[in-house]
């Protein structure tokens, strides 16, 4: 029982931490980029429909990626290049998927909810050798499917380009203090595309993941805030790599709670599943108390 | 757009074009990029555009539909428009619309009232409910500085699943369905139609857009607020007191808001139930855009989505298109007109420094916009 929902939150996660390590790279480029969840219902689209149409897991999983990162590049584009908000652009391009892709279901699969098929190629459980005739950690971390992998190999990678290139220190430079890495020559705008981009291939894995590893169909929003959550473990962990993946798994085994738990006990999974928002706000709250309150003019902050 | 030192007073109809320009460049791309779409996927764009117009707009039936799903995009739109003219994008009123919807749920088939006193106390929990809701991000903004917009952000799913725990579970109906208890017949906002749930909220809506234009254009405080909205600093030196103001601008919008779900219980539903709306509160921040603010705008605005919802299930009948184009037609509209208050048309130069263009929001300036407290 408890090994078992240990190794579905795993699983639950892993669209998760796909998502956060996308959302990674914005936070930390000073981009609050909301427009997660329409990068990945986009991918998890064009991935379940390549794959029906060529019966390969690698196109699928390709043109998942390919078109997650167009959409990013449209809201790169009307950040950068017009100036657009960033968080109306987000939720003008979130919604702006939503619909595509319920049209598009619609218009090309003619299925109203939900596109399910046989044609449509599963990944197979993988048993890593070693790993899996371990005592308690086998059952645990064995016979996931190829992207679960993919995504928790990818943390440290993703730590590494952030602190340890070149590239990852003028990131950082530009979410710390832009205006200071624009004086010091840095190419501000190029940067947040490469960041915005980046963003879009990482949830393009969690979309493709989530319609072709989680389950096998797509359904109309299944992303069903994921991208929100995600946000939410970056805040929580302040865009740090490796704790935001630890808390996005949290979160993960918070969403598994909320589907076994009610059965056995009755809770409302409505309570477990606002524990994601209620803790980042918490959170939130606590390290805006503890930081400086200098620059507040008659008691109101000007550059929040 | 405001005059830019002006040297004599504008003629009326430069103004007006320049006041209705934008929003029909964004309407027209985004009905063309739509268009397009349609014609990919082999379907004649005018057929489509025909039948949301005949779909929305023919014969008393239909305009009633329209009329029904214009309402609830009134209050919306009107609420995020009163934060938007004040610099503040206020994101939650999905949340705050729900808020305001179970309070009035609640009061509509709980409270041992007179008849006479069941619909204004509901209204009344309803503005309460919704104001409620947006104290949270406002007060947390104002005496803490948390990014109010990350607030808001969450703070729609946590409204959501309350609300969804209320319903199921707190004060749940007998029956299968997560709702709460059928509020009584005096607390109903009265029916005018046969044809649809089209009720007396229309008009309470025409009212808060009436109310809201004096408001704006007839009030001290309503120029405060509009000054804070053009430039927070120099309201400040000023003498406005900025963050008593956005406090009670946010207070509004989520009063508004509420209203949005009052309407919606009292009137369509004659309950709260659990996920009642498809997201008006997000169309709103649309229907704000479309009508840059203004009250009366918002009144055109959420007529045009109001007529485009209505017609999109026609032509899901019809002609077998998804519903779901009018949410692509809306969406494109709010990324248009999203870049509109910065990009120069003159002159393709990038400012030299990413700092804060003229014109757009004092609150959360382009250099900060990204970061909270990291």
């Amino acid at each position: 029982m408890l090994s078992d929902i240990a190794f579905s939150s795993i699983r639950i996660a892993t669209p998760l931490v796909f998502a956060a390590l996308g959302g990674l790279y914005t936070f930390q480029a000073g981009i609050l980029n909301i427009a997660l969840d329409g990068f990945m219902i986009v991918a998890a689209f064009a991935a379940v429909g390549a794959a029906f149409a060529t019966g390969s897991l690698t196109m699928g999983v390709l043109a998942g990626v390919l078109a997650s990162m167009a959409l990013a590049a449209v809201l790169a584009l009307f950040n950068l290049r017009f100036r657009a908000h960033i968080f109306i652009a987000g939720i003008a391009v979130t919604f702006l998927a939503y619909g595509l892709t319920a049209l598009l279901l619609k218009a090309i699969f003619d299925q109203d909810g939900v596109f399910a098929s046989a044609a449509i190629p599963v990944f197979p459980a993988l048993r890593i050798p070693g790993l899996a005739d371990l005592p308690v950690l086998g059952p645990l971390l064995s016979g996931h499917t190829l992207l679960v992998y993919v995504a928790y190999l990818a943390v440290p990678v993703v730590a590494w380009t952030l602190y340890r290139t070149r590239w990852g220190l003028r990131v950082r430079m530009i979410g710390e203090a832009e205006d200071a890495a624009l004086a010091a020559g840095v190419n501000v705008d190029a940067i947040k595309l490469q960041t915005m981009v980046i963003s879009g291939f990482f949830c393009g894995l969690g979309g493709a993941y989530l319609s072709l590893g989680y389950v096998s169909l797509f359904a109309k929003q299944m992303t069903d805030e994921r991208g929100l959550i995600a946000l939410a473990a970056i805040f929580f962990a302040k865009g740090r790599p490796v704790a935001t993946t630890l808390v996005a798994l949290m979160f993960g085994v918070a969403t598994a709670l909320a589907v076994r738990l009610p059965q056995i006990t009755g809770t409302a999974p409505q309570l477990l599943q606002i524990i994601p928002y209620a803790a980042t706000i918490l959170a939130l709250v606590i390290v805006g108390i503890r930081a400086n309150r200098s620059s507040t003019q008659n008691g109101w902050r000007f550059d929040t | 757009m405001t005059d830019r030192a002006a040297p004599r007073p504008h003629p009326v109809l430069p103004r007006l074009l320049r006041a209705v320009g934008p929003p029909l460049f964004a309407l027209v791309v985004s009905f063309g990029l739509g268009g397009l779409l349609m014609a990919v996927l082999g379907k004649n764009p005018f057929t489509v555009y025909a039948v949301l117009l005949v779909g929305s707009l023919s014969g008393w039936p239909n305009l009633a539909v329209t009329l029904q799903l214009t309402t609830p995009l009134i209050f919306t739109g009107l609420a995020v428009a009163i934060a938007f003219r004040s610099g503040i994008w206020n994101i939650g009123v999905e949340g705050q619309m729900l808020m305001g919807a179970l309070a009035a749920g609640i009061v509509g088939y709980a409270a041992p009232l007179p008849d006479w006193a069941m619909v204004p106390a509901c209204l009344l929990a309803a503005l309460a409910g919704g104001a409620a809701w947006a104290a949270i991000p406002a007060l947390l903004r104002a005496y803490i500085g948390v990014n109010e917009l990350v607030l808001c952000l969450m703070l729609n799913p946590i409204a959501l699943l309350l609300t969804g725990y209320v319903s199921a579970r707190v004060l749940k109906a007998p029956g299968p369905t997560n709702k709460l208890p059928d509020v009584v017949d005096a607390a109903r906002l009265a029916n005018f139609s046969l044809y649809s749930q089209l009720n007396t909220g229309i008009f309470i809506a025409l009212a808060c857009c009436a109310l809201m234009a004096l408001f704006n254009n007839g009030t001290v405080r309503g120029f405060e607020w509009k000054l804070i909205g053009l430039n927070a600093r120099f309201a400040n030196y000023g003498g406005i007191r900025v963050r008593r103001n956005v406090i009670g601008v946010m207070l509004v919008s989520g009063a508004i808001g509420g209203l949005a779900g009052a309407e919606q219980v009292l009137g369509v539903y004659g309950a709260f139930y659990d996920n009642f709306s498809p997201g008006y509160g997000f169309d709103g921040i649309a229907v704000a855009m479309l009508a840059n603010s203004s009250p009366i705008g918002v009144l055109f605005s959420a007529f045009l989505f109001g007529a485009l919802n209505s017609g999109s299930s026609v032509l899901q009948m019809e002609l077998g298109i998804s519903k779901y184009l009018v949410q692509v037609l809306q969406f494109i509209v709010v990324l248009i007109l999203a870049a509109r208050f910065t990009f120069s048309w003159r002159g393709w130069r990038r400012p030299l420094v990413a700092s804060a263009p003229a014109v757009t929001l004092p609150m959360t300036l382009p250099a900060e916009q990204g970061t909270t407290e990291a």
